[in-house]
């Protein structure tokens, strides 16, 4: 499988202004959050991104991209319609190409030399099939994401068969369908924001489209387990959703800290705790 | 037999595993008993396998009841029951019990004593085995678990539906309205649904569920859900819970307050809170705050409304409305916090299932415990529920052989088709007969004869299991009739060979006269639940049904009438009329001006909402109540409701100002002394009188009696003395003077009900009271002296109408000699208690601690008692009942000079002269007659008193026979100074005494002459009661109130006792051992099953003749 394609949604009404946020990269330059996860995504090896917007977002987009801006195409979400009807709009950018979906609110930060996007293109482009990247995440979690069920993978540590999909479950039902062997007790695969899909997703969104209502991801994907190999992929790396309070500040502590300033920052946030405990 | 034994446990082949016990042990020496119990206690303490455990306990328990005792020599006295062994018993600690029981059986050699300790270790080490897997299992449950785990608010992961938060126009929430039918058990499964047999016996346990609309015959217009949850969001950071048939209402502010379960009438709601995961189990003592909680699962500032309704069906109908009540509350919850798909709607079979998980988990944090098929109204129409083999992946794989939890499958048309359905409506007429009783100890039966597999009773499930297969088969064809003879069999033959007591007097005297009355139109009788009495079915021709209705209603009305006084009886009994459900629990969301909860919850708050003041009343409040005054215009349902509202604003002088009067004359009438009942309110609050006082000083030495000290009449006695009692009686000497003043607290938990008209037990083909046995003896005794024995039963206020009427009736059973009654002349008012009195019965006094969450449960409603006491006010009287709730014998004392004041002696001495002896015995010790052979050794002893004493076994409590300081005499329990005095004294008082009248009155300085001079008789008695100390005593009393509902009250009375007459100086008292058989009682209906089973009731047989 070869993985040329990058989709980033962003059109969501709350999230609309977040990719536009400023903050200092690893490399110490500020940047918008939405050129970091651009980069993210070439970094991967991707060549074309599309990003889904917000009507009349496109060109604050293209500017926010800063040197990649030329690199990307915008299509407009016109109706709020659910996440999965945003992954919809970017149909035709995707024809029949597998691509890699990142959303425009996450940040991520590689525990290793490869960035998350790379890690995941590169089991996808090995294993043949659509991966989601996972994270091992506490019951209390489960009202805010996305969580699959399954089992490893050919035993291997980190990957699992997805056959479960559900947004946002209650624990109750996630401790019926969605306890994964292996992890620890109350914690489940939540999603990481950040997936390789087949062609087949699309359909399937397209089927949901025609039907009407909300569209919901989640249940694309979980058709997708039900017909095509599907695995979930824990990646070595974290992830911030910089739409949580806090989470840009969290985001930006933990890019300095892994920055050259490090020391700087240190020294800047031990100050302050010593203001603090006075 | 040992191997065989551990072979019978561990087989897995059916026919070594269900083999009986009796079989094995009938042949066995009581050494080879002993030996099997030492290698079955090392089998059980090595297994892992929960079966293989429960099971060698339950042999234990059988053979240390009801094998090895009648095995032993009666002649051994000697050993004593350890004090440590008995308090790690009390305390649960039954390992440590045991080992202390096993020790003192190694030194000393088996012995009665010992076994019934180690008898009631280990039953009781069984069922806490059980009780803990089914809690561990319940915990294990998917879908449960996390709730164990979640600690703090902020990890609650758990979203009140957006729905629900979105408020209508006129600023109200929307109402989630959850309607659940009940259930009713259209076989009766032989009781196959307690848990363990579905675990152990998951292909015999089999139960045909029904799930159904109720209405009230003659009241309701039309069926319904007899059960309705409701729930919404309010702006206030509170849990408002309010139970409209309770009459309860709270707002909750602190998360302790929703794990105190006994607290209020709420503890259902709450949980049902709990176990839906709103306030989950594992955040108990977290000492976090409700409101933070709430923050997080409703928004913030806003809180919970959760109201529940019962259509006004009683307590006790044996159609699990308390089980499907907590079903439909969680349900809600669960819908509302999105752990079902629906908001709306049906429920899919994963949430059902659920909603029966959480609901068993509801159940046991509630202390209570129903059947695995009561939560069955959840599901649709007519389902058969099934245990469920454990397989692999299961988290009882391993453990047992069935899952926790049955599978269910709703029956569908081929099955059961529409029109038999239709026919089945057309014929069953459904009752609530009025009883109230306490199924506990029958399902605890029902387990202990599962696991010995006794012969009769494992034939009897396996034909049960058979009815169950014919009830499908005439269902499948349609044949309603058929399924009539099938429960009839079901109830006739199975139901009463598993449980001889699922039968009473009461049932079968409705049940015949039923039958006689419509003849073959009458299609059959059907029992619901643990036992009959409560919810009950007839089967009619369909033309019959209307007529049947009605006339039902008058038969068991009239046979209540009649059984009154004998059986407890929470209500008037009543006629259901239902419809099957075919829909199962269902829920609708209200919303604008729909959004309103049931008619009853606007009763109960409307009228406090105006009485505030109408400053403090929130915009929303005022928005409700416009919102509910034009639906009240509007909605016919709701036309009755101006009425209620003004009978609760202004509500007309309560009727019970002549129930006031009725007690005042009550008391008048029957001798009440205000002068003492002034001073001993004044001793208990001055703490001069009171539990504590009761005792001996502690200086007081209290030792076991010698040899010398009783004379052993275990054995079989000399012929002289038989020859001389036998004489005597021929002369007419004895007259037999049987204590039935009391209505046996313990016997109906303080239902007031007069035991001595009891119908108890089955004896020759029919139920016997306790007076009718008695007489039975007697008639016997007066056979084989040749002369009729004068029999009196002792009465009091509280007994003696009931007991004249009843005897009336009875024709004195037809009894050929004098009968008479005495009646009491003395009576007591009933006080508030003392807290200090309930701290030191509760606190200081040895208690049996309850299982973990049943224990936190009694501990939270004894903390509501004494805050009850201390609001009530200590120490005043107690007069919130009916007035016969309110009054109380003085204690046994008295009962004998009453014969003096009321004449009844002088009665008896004038009719027969020679009458010169009397034996006195309590209601409930039925082994005792009047023996020639004891009587010759009394007319031997020449004592004014003897005393028949029995030896101690563990349940044996409340003193004994005991050398005082050196003087040989019976100390009441009260009395010990010390508790683990008690268990130093071999001997325990059985209550029955031979009494030389002569002598008896030198005590009181009488004689014969003086007992027609009431003046002087009443001087002398009350001269000999001023020497008797006044014990104080702590009793539960039931208050009955609403459709059957029973609350249990501690109240203080005082008492004299007989037994203290040993401790006079001047009254010669001999003591003689006797027989268990002869010496027992029979105090609480849970023993009458072993009681049976022992060989004590077919020797109370051989004691009577009956006509």
């Amino acid at each position: 499988m070869n993985i040329r394609k990058a989709v980033i949604t962003a059109a969501g009404a709350s999230q609309r202004t977040l990719p536009l946020q400023t903050l200092v990269d690893r490399d110490g330059t500020t940047k918008t959050a939405l050129a970091i996860i651009v980069e993210e995504a070439l970094g991967s090896g991707t060549e074309e991104i599309c990003v889904v917007v917000h009507p009349g977002d496109a060109e604050t987009y293209r500017k926010a991209a800063g040197a990649h801006s030329q690199r990307l195409q915008f299509v407009e979400q016109t109706e709020a319609r659910g996440y999965g009807d945003a992954v919809w709009c970017a149909h035709q950018f995707t024809g029949d190409d597998p691509f890699l979906l990142l959303v425009g609110d996450h940040l991520y930060l590689s525990r290793e030399t490869r960035g998350c996007a790379r890690q995941l293109v590169e089991v996808a482009a090995a294993e043949n099939c659509a991966v989601s990247a996972v994270q091992a995440t506490h019951e209390s979690k489960l009202p805010y994401y996305g969580v699959v069920g399954g089992r490893l993978a050919d035993h291997r540590k980190g990957l699992y068969l997805i056959s479960e999909v559900m947004e946002k479950p209650t624990p109750t039902v996630a401790e019926q369908r969605l306890i994964v062997p292996g992890l620890r007790a109350g914690n489940y695969l939540c999603f990481f924001g950040m997936h390789v899909l087949t062609p087949a997703v699309v359909k399937s969104l397209a089927a949901d489209r025609a039907a009407g209502g909300k569209m919901h991801l989640s249940h694309s994907l979980m058709k997708l387990a039900e017909r095509e190999r599907y695995l979930a992929c824990e990646l070595q790396g974290r992830r911030f959703d910089i739409g949580l309070k806090y989470g840009l500040l969290n985001a930006q502590l933990a890019f300095a800290l892994s920055s050259p300033d490090r020391s700087e920052i240190l020294s800047g946030l031990v100050e302050l705790l010593a203001q603090e405990a006075r | 037999m040992t191997t065989r034994l551990i072979e019978i446990i561990t087989a897995t082949d059916p026919l070594v595993r269900n083999q009986s016990l009796e079989a094995l042990c009938e042949r066995a020496s009581a050494t080879e008993l002993i030996a099997a119990c030492t290698e079955l206690d090392a089998f059980r303490r090595r297994s892992n396998n929960l079966y293989e455990r429960v099971r060698a306990l339950f042999f234990l328990y059988a053979i240390h009841r009801f094998h090895l005792p009648e095995k032993l020599s009666a002649g051994d006295h000697n050993a004593m029951i350890p004090f440590r062994g008995f308090e790690h018993l009390l305390q649960r600690r039954f390992e440590e019990a045991t080992d202390e029981f096993l020790a003192v059986q190694a030194a000393s050699g088996a012995s009665d004593a010992i076994s019934s300790a180690l008898a009631a270790t280990y039953q009781r080490l069984a069922f806490q085995t059980l009780a803990d897997q089914v809690r561990r299992s319940v915990r294990s449950v998917r879908g449960n678990q996390w709730m164990f785990r979640m600690g703090h608010p902020a990890d609650h992961p758990l979203r009140l539906r957006s729905e629900l938060r979105q408020r209508a126009a006129n600023g109200s929430y929307p109402v989630l309205r959850e309607s659940t039918p009940v259930r009713m058990d259209l076989s009766h499964s032989g009781w196959s649904d307690i848990f363990f047999l579905g675990m152990d016996f998951p292909e015999g346990a089999r139960v045909l569920n029904v799930s159904i609309d109720l209405g009230v015959h003659g009241r309701d217009t039309k069926t319904r859900p007899p059960v309705e949850a409701c729930l919404r969001v309010i702006d206030e950071p509170v849990l408002r819970l309010t139970s409209v048939d309770l009459g309860a209402s709270a707002n909750i502010t602190e998360l302790a307050e929703v794990f105190d379960f006994a607290r209020d009438y709420l503890g259902l709601l709450k949980a049902a809170v709990i176990a839906a995961g709103i306030v989950p189990p594992g955040i108990e003592g977290s000492g976090q705050s409700l409101a933070d909680l709430l923050a997080q699962v409703v928004g913030p500032g806003c809180g919970l409304e959760i109201v529940s309704h019962v259509n006004d069906i009683p307590k006790g109908s044996r159609l699990a409305v308390s089980t499907n009540l907590l079903a439909a509350l969680i349900s809600v919850c669960m819908r509302a916090t999105g752990q079902a798909t629906a908001l709306t709607g049906a429920l899919t079979e994963d949430e059902r299932r659920l909603v029966l998980a959480r609901a068993l988990l509801g159940e046991w944090l509630g202390g209570s415990g129903g059947g695995w098929q009561d939560s069955g109204g959840v599901w649709p129409g007519m389902k058969l529920i099934c245990g469920a083999a454990a397989v692999e992946g299961d988290p009882e794989f391993g453990i047992s052989r069935g899952r926790l939890m049955p599978a269910h499958r709703v029956l569908n048309e081929p099955d059961v088709l529409p029109e038999t359905r239709e026919r089945l409506q057309q014929s069953l007429v459904l009752v609530h007969g009025g009883m109230a009783q306490n199924v506990g100890p029958i399902l605890e039966m029902v387990t202990e004869k599962y696991l010995l597999r006794s012969a009769a009773e494992w034939a009897g499930r396996q034909q049960a299991i058979g009815v169950l297969d014919d009830i499908l088969v005439a269902l499948r064809e349609g044949d309603v009739r058929r399924v009539g003879e099938l429960t009839t069999r079901n109830f006739g033959e199975p139901i009463q060979t598993i449980i001889p007591w699922a039968t009473n007097a009461f049932t079968e005297t409705v049940i015949n006269r039923v039958r006689a009355e419509f003849g073959r139109d009458f299609w059959g009788f059907w029992m619901l639940g643990g036992m009959s009495g409560g919810g009950m079915g007839f089967i009619f021709e369909p033309g019959q049904k209307a007529r049947a209705q009605e006339r039902l209603q008058e038969i068991m009305s009239q046979a209540k009438r009649e059984l009154q006084h004998a059986l407890p009886f929470a209500m008037e009994p009543v006629v259901y009329d239902f419809a099957i459900n075919e829909r199962g629990t269902w829920a609708e969301l209200l919303r604008g001006e729909d959004a309103l909860l049931t008619g009853g919850y606007y009763a109960l708050h409307v009228p406090r909402w105006l009485r505030a003041d109408p400053k403090t009343l929130t915009s929303a409040r005022r928005a409700e109540l416009e919102q509910f005054s034009l639906a009240c215009r509007n909605r016919p349902e709701l036309e009755h409701m101006m009425p209620a509202l003004f009978e609760r604003l202004l509500p007309r002088p309560k009727s019970d100002g002549g129930r006031k009067q009725t007690l005042e004359e009550l008391l008048d009438q029957n001798g009440f002394d205000r002068v003492q009942h002034e001073q001993i309110r004044e001793d208990l609050k001055h703490g001069r009188v009171g539990m504590a006082q009761n005792r001996l000083p502690v200086s007081a030495s209290i030792q076991d009696v010698q040899d010398g000290d009783v004379f052993d009449a275990g054995r079989p006695l000399a012929d002289s003395y038989r020859e001389a009692g036998l004489a005597a009686l021929k002369c007419g000497e004895l007259a037999v003077v049987t204590l039935a003043a009391g209505v046996g607290s313990r016997w109906t938990q303080g239902a007031g009900v007069v035991k001595a008209l009891h119908p108890f037990c089955k004896f020759d083909g029919a139920h016997r009271t306790f007076i009718e046995t008695h007489l039975a003896k007697s008639r016997r005794v007066s056979q084989l002296a040749g002369t009729t024995l004068p029999h009196v039963f002792t009465t009091s206020y509280l007994t003696h109408a009931a007991t004249e009427g009843f005897l009336k009736q009875q024709e004195n059973y037809r009894y050929a000699g004098r009968l008479l009654l005495s009646p009491g002349r003395s009576i007591g008012l009933r006080t508030i208690p003392m807290v200090r009195d309930l701290r030191f019965l509760w606190e200081e006094m040895p208690q049996q601690r309850l299982d973990e969450q049943q224990q936190k449960v009694r501990d939270s409603l004894r903390a509501a008692l004494i805050n009850w006491a201390r609001t009530t006010g200590e120490g005043g009287d107690y007069t919130d009942n009916l007035p016969g709730q309110c009054l109380h014998p003085v204690g046994h004392w008295f009962e004998v000079p009453n014969l003096l004041r009321n004449g009844v002696l002088a009665r008896l001495l004038q009719e027969r002269p020679q009458l010169r002896h009397l034996m006195l015995h309590n209601i409930d010790t039925l082994g005792a007659d009047a023996d020639p052979a004891m009587f010759g050794l009394h007319l031997a002893q020449d004592a004014c008193l003897t005393f028949e004493v029995i030896t101690r076994r563990l349940e044996d409590r409340g003193g004994g026979l005991a050398r005082v300081n050196g003087q040989v005499r019976l100390v009441e329990g009260l009395a010990m100074p010390r508790e683990e005095d008690e268990f130093q004294l071999r001997f325990y008082n059985s209550n029955t005494c031979w009494i030389n009248i002569d002598r008896l009155l030198e005590v009181f300085r009488l004689s014969r002459t003086d007992l027609d001079d009431a003046k002087k008789v009443s001087a002398a008695v009350r001269t000999v009661a001023a020497r008797m100390p006044t014990y104080i005593t702590i009793k539960d009393v039931k208050k009955r109130w609403g459709h059957g509902q029973e609350d249990v009250f501690p109240v203080t009375q005082f008492e004299k006792l007989w037994v203290d007459m040993t401790a006079l100086p001047e009254v010669k008292t001999q003591f003689a051992v006797v027989p268990r058989l002869r010496g027992q009682q029979l105090k609480d209906q849970a023993q009458l099953d072993g009681w049976l089973r022992d060989g004590s009731a077919a020797h109370v047989a051989s004691l009577c003749q009956w006509s």
